[in-house]
């Protein structure tokens, strides 16, 4: 899930200061709020730099890649019908590949700054269509996974905690790890063929029917949700191992806690103990990773898209990257950069809140 | 691992992809000092706007041109009705019911299949002519605009919506379209050709196709400022296409040569509907009228598009219009309501559809063809498979300007050592037939004097290294040789696909090499870098593959000297004179000569060291019928895809 920013690693190693579960907020001051006013100028002001380095980075990585969009259209092309010398110039300058690299960069960023994000090369298209196109897609796959990871994860890290050693435990540890360690387009490729092909149960691939347009709203619904099914199985099963191990091992260090042991001594049901006064401090980092997931949920997955058809993000960055379409990679790049940019500061501040011992400065 | 691509690893993918150049990074942009020189000049589009691709040019009256030349006619034929007529007497080896149960197992029962479900309806009360045929695309069609085609995808779905004049044969003997024209001429001086295109045509929109759109088209592609990526090829031979009337189409020709013929096929766009919004927007993709039109172009052929869904799926319907004049039938209708062209890059996926009857027909690969998956009950369930000779050949390219290969006998040498009869029997299962030389044996223009296959033979392969100065002077085990007075070992880098074909031959030639102290670095390599480094002649070997054009002048740009597609840059002034030969002579029989003996020079120098011939291998659903190979697979031919069918249930 990406790597956790130094606030929120060092406030990690400093739950264990705790006595008492953490407020989840508390009031702020007017100095306070000055205090993170500036505080969000100044990170703002580094994420633009950063922003600059990292599209000026992949630009550079890019247009030095060997092969241009226009390669890429000669070989597609019927052997007698190939470009000239003097077309493929012709060309070149129409899309603007015969400029040096960093002279197209400042163009383009300069055209980024008007919010013109250009257009792709291959698909004759503007950019943020493009995307626009995409997001609905990939937002189904992605939060469906994501909120289903959570649901499913939390109960069965918990249990597991309880439960810890126990041979309950350690089968369902094992197979979360077996699914863990299964690569999802083998499993895309075997639901497919057991589940639409054999059974014909769910649809094969794509994200609606043929007859889709003449159904009801219900009914609209109800095909995204078959066919988005499969995907959605791929997407989830092995983030399940994962999140229910981060919650166990967050867990089991909180569970060792004086304030836990004097729960105990008081008589709490365990079950009020495990719910209210350990998972509430675990709840903090889980909640946490939920900014830094920002850019993946818009990141799509190659692999399980090209299999299942989906018209996701995934797909087109892999398509952008495969075909040199300048354009649209780093219309995706903004995006990602900026979301990951966004999801951190956000994943410091929502811990800044809940925790007033972060020192944002 | 988790499943998801993070966009950490999409950068890696991009370093790493960056870091396949070998030497200083390769790009199509030009360096820091040429990119002053471009900023002398103002914009892109006022640059383009200098450059001039036609010379003024003024028709002569028609009656002029009447009165001076002698027409000669030429073919103008239903494709269906010529393949018709063409297989009147072949009789199916085995009844329809036969074929539909049988497995196609051996090459007998790939020829009784075809012979049985390769046939045309006996009559059109057997075809159900409201059937619905979902077709699958490989990739999809990014634009709907003719003029900017370039892929495969987007010239089989142009192909089903676009107006054409001109098409060819399973022969590649050209043709014009008796659905759209009424008579074809060339003058006997060989500078004009004359079209009169009929009167019942009309546009999607119900405007009427007229001569003026030809010449209006031909205009555009010709327009600099028009970004148009691979029709001009070819059109950029003509002096001037014009209208006379609204019905007579005459195309000039700068010189007179056989091969004119293939420059006046290009596509017809509708002048009403471009004329005014070309002139606003040249890139015919930018306006918001153009977006407009690339989701709802207005056709000019038998089917038009009615939904549209980027990377998914393109629906066409049957047009009644182009049919139909008063509620007559004017043309032979034709034989599908409905088309839906479904976008599936995945050949796992593509393959599964299949079987799940979701598409009706797909290219199989040699894996999928050879294995379990198109062997078992569940694919012969609702499909058949059929395989024919594809005139597309694979090779190892050698680049004649390094060390290595510049000698002929060392790619002799290269020939000598591959193993061919383990790739063609035990790499391919004896799908295929070996490759010796450019052109096909079946071909018109391929050497009628067989040529001897290359078998291996490490002894001779030794002796020629010997001879071109290639031993083991210091006995390590590999062969060196001074050059430019410097001692280098005969270790070069074989670029190759990833695909697991072209890694295994890579590596069959790796290991046969190895025998004789050549050490081949075999390098998988991504397919636009691998294109891009030999463009640029940035390699030593590459394992390509050509398919075949419509003439066999198409493969100038592939041996003629400093030609696009000549990227071991061979050169040799007896090939390049023959080109011009071959483009002067008119008498068949001479002309075949002359691309024998370029294909019988170019074997001799080895410039490649041709591999096999890759067949065609479809899946086709068991309603379907009427396909039949031509050396461009099934559809890419006249009739070709217009011959598919499905009976009446």
């Amino acid at each position: 899930m990406g790597q956790a920013p130094r606030s929120y690693a060092k406030s990690l190693q400093n739950t264990n200061i705790h006595s008492e579960p953490v407020p989840f907020f508390h009031s702020l001051g007017a100095g306070w709020r000055q205090f993170m006013l500036s505080y969000l100028i100044r990170r703002m002001f580094i994420g633009l730099i950063t922003l600059f380095l990292i599209t000026f980075v992949v630009y550079g990585l890019v247009r030095n890649m060997p092969g241009t969009p226009l390669t890429v259209a000669a070989a597609e092309s019927d052997p007698s019908k190939t470009l000239s010398d003097a077309d493929l110039e012709r060309l070149n300058k129409i899309y603007g590949l015969d400029k040096h690299w960093t002279q197209a960069y400042f163009i383009w960023i300069g055209n980024v700054a008007k919010l013109d994000f250009g257009r792709s090369i291959s698909r004759k298209t503007p950019v943020t269509k493009l995307i626009r196109e995409r997001v609905a897609a990939t937002l189904i796959l992605t939060v469906t996974s994501l909120i289903l990871t959570y649901m499913l994860s939390i109960p069965l890290g918990l249990r597991a905690t309880v439960r810890s050693g126990m041979v309950e435990e350690r089968s369902v540890s094992t197979v979360l790890y077996m699914l863990y360690s299964l690569p999802a387009f083998v499993a895309a490729l075997f639901l497919q063929i057991v589940v639409a092909v054999k059974l014909g149960w769910l649809p094969l691939m794509g994200i609606v029917s043929d007859d889709y347009e003449t159904m009801n709203t219900f009914g609209k619904a109800w095909d995204i949700c078959l066919h988005a099914f499969m995907p959605v199985m791929c997407f989830t099963y092995g983030s399940l191992a994962y999140y229910s191990r981060f919650i166990k091992s967050n867990m089991e260090e909180v569970i060792r806690q004086d304030y836990i042991r004097t729960a105990k001594a008081k008589g709490v049901h365990p079950t009020n103990i495990v719910l209210h006064h350990a998972f509430r401090n675990t709840l903090i980092p889980l909640v946490t990773m939920l900014g830094l997931t920002l850019p993946g949920l818009l990141g799509g997955a190659i692999l399980l898209e090209q299999i299942f058809q989906w018209p996701g993000m995934g797909k087109l960055f892999f398509e952008a990257l495969t075909g040199r379409d300048y354009p649209t990679i780093m219309g995706l790049v903004l995006m990602f950069s900026l979301l990951t940019l966004l999801g951190q500061l956000l994943a410091d501040v929502f811990y800044a809140l809940v925790d007033p011992r972060v020192n944002l400065s | 691992m988790t499943p998801r691509i993070s966009f950490t690893s999409l950068v890696i993918c991009i370093v790493v992809l960056a870091g396949c150049s070998k030497s200083k990074p390769v790009t199509s942009a030009p360096t820091a000092g040429e990119s002053s020189n471009t900023n002398t000049t103002s914009t892109a589009a006022a640059d383009v706007a200098e450059d001039v691709l036609l010379e003024p040019f003024d028709p002569p009256p028609l009656e002029e041109i009447e009165a001076a030349v002698t027409w000669v006619d030429q073919r103008v034929v239903d494709a269906l009705e010529l393949r018709r007529e063409a297989e009147a007497n072949d009789k199916p080896l085995v009844t329809l019911d036969e074929a539909l149960k049988m497995r196609n197992d051996s090459s007998e029962a790939n020829q009784k299949i075809l012979s049985a479900l390769g046939q045309l309806p006996a009559t059109d009360a057997e075809v159900n002519w409201d059937a619905t045929l979902v077709r699958h695309l490989n990739g999809d069609a990014k634009s709907m605009n003719p003029l900017m085609a370039s892929s495969t995808s987007e010239f089989e779905v142009h192909g089903l919506m676009a107006f054409g004049v001109f098409s060819f044969d399973w022969e590649m003997k050209p043709l014009a379209l008796a659905d759209v024209t009424v008579s074809w001429q060339t003058s006997s001086d060989g500078m004009y050709d004359k079209v009169v295109i009929r009167d019942d045509l009309t546009w999607s929109d119900g405007k009427p196709i007229t001569a003026h759109d030809v010449a209006f088209s031909f205009q555009t592609i010709m327009n600099p400022k028009v970004p148009v990526p691979a029709v001009r090829a070819g059109t950029d031979e003509l002096r001037w296409v014009a209208a006379y009337g609204d019905h007579t189409v005459m195309y000039f020709h700068k010189k007179p040569s056989p091969t004119n013929i293939w420059n006046i096929n290009f596509p017809v766009i509708p002048k009403h509907v471009y004329e005014e919004s070309v002139k606003e927007d040249p890139t015919m993709a930018n306006s918001a009228y153009h977006i407009k039109l690339e989701q709802q172009p207005v056709c000019g052929g038998p089917y038009v598009i009615t939904k549209r869904t980027q990377g998914q799926e393109i629906v066409l319907q049957r047009r009644d219009d182009w049919f139909k004049k008063d509620g007559k039938l004017v043309r032979p209708l034709r034989h599908f309501k409905e088309i839906r062209c479904r976008v599936i890059e995945d050949p796992n996926t593509a393959l599964l559809a299949l079987r799940a009857g979701e598409i009706e027909e797909t290219t199989l690969n040699p894996e999928q063809w050879i294995t379990e998956q198109t062997n078992n009950n569940e694919f012969y369930e609702k499909n058949t498979k059929v395989t024919g000779t594809q005139w597309v050949e694979f090779h190892f390219t050698w680049n004649c300007e390094t060390a290595y290969f510049s000698d002929k006998r060392v790619r002799q040498a290269m020939s000598y050592a591959f193993d061919h009869d383990e790739m063609l029997d035990k790499l391919f299962y004896g799908l295929y037939e070996p490759a010796m030389g450019p052109f096909h044996p079946s071909a018109w223009m391929a050497p009628k004097a067989g040529l001897k296959p290359y078998k291996q033979d490490l002894d001779k392969a030794e002796d020629l290294l010997d001879q071109a100065g290639w031993e083991d002077s210091d006995g390590d085990g590999i062969r060196d040789k001074v050059v430019g007075g410097k001692k280098i070992n005969f270790e070069f880098t074989l670029l190759c696909s990833t695909t697991p074909n072209s890694l295994k031959v890579s590596e069959l030639l790796k290991q046969n090499l190895d025998q004789i102290g050549v050490i081949c670095n075999v390098k998988p390599t991504e397919f636009t870098v691998m294109q891009q480094l030999e463009i640029e002649h940035k390699f030593h070997a590459a394992m390509g593959g050509w398919g075949t054009g419509t003439d066999p002048d198409s493969t100038i740009n592939i041996f003629g000297t400093g030609e696009n597609r000549n990227f071991g840059s061979y050169s040799n002034k007896e090939v390049d004179d023959l080109y011009v030969a071959g483009r002067q002579e008119f008498d068949p029989v001479k002309r075949a000569a002359i691309y024998a003996k370029i294909h019988e020079i170019v074997y001799e120098d080895q410039v490649y060291t041709w591999l096999f011939w890759r067949n065609s291998f479809y899946g086709f659903n068991k309603s379907l019928r009427g396909y039949k190979f031509s050396p461009r697979g099934p559809y890419n031919y006249g009739p070709g895809f217009d011959a598919l069918w499905k009976a009446v249930p």
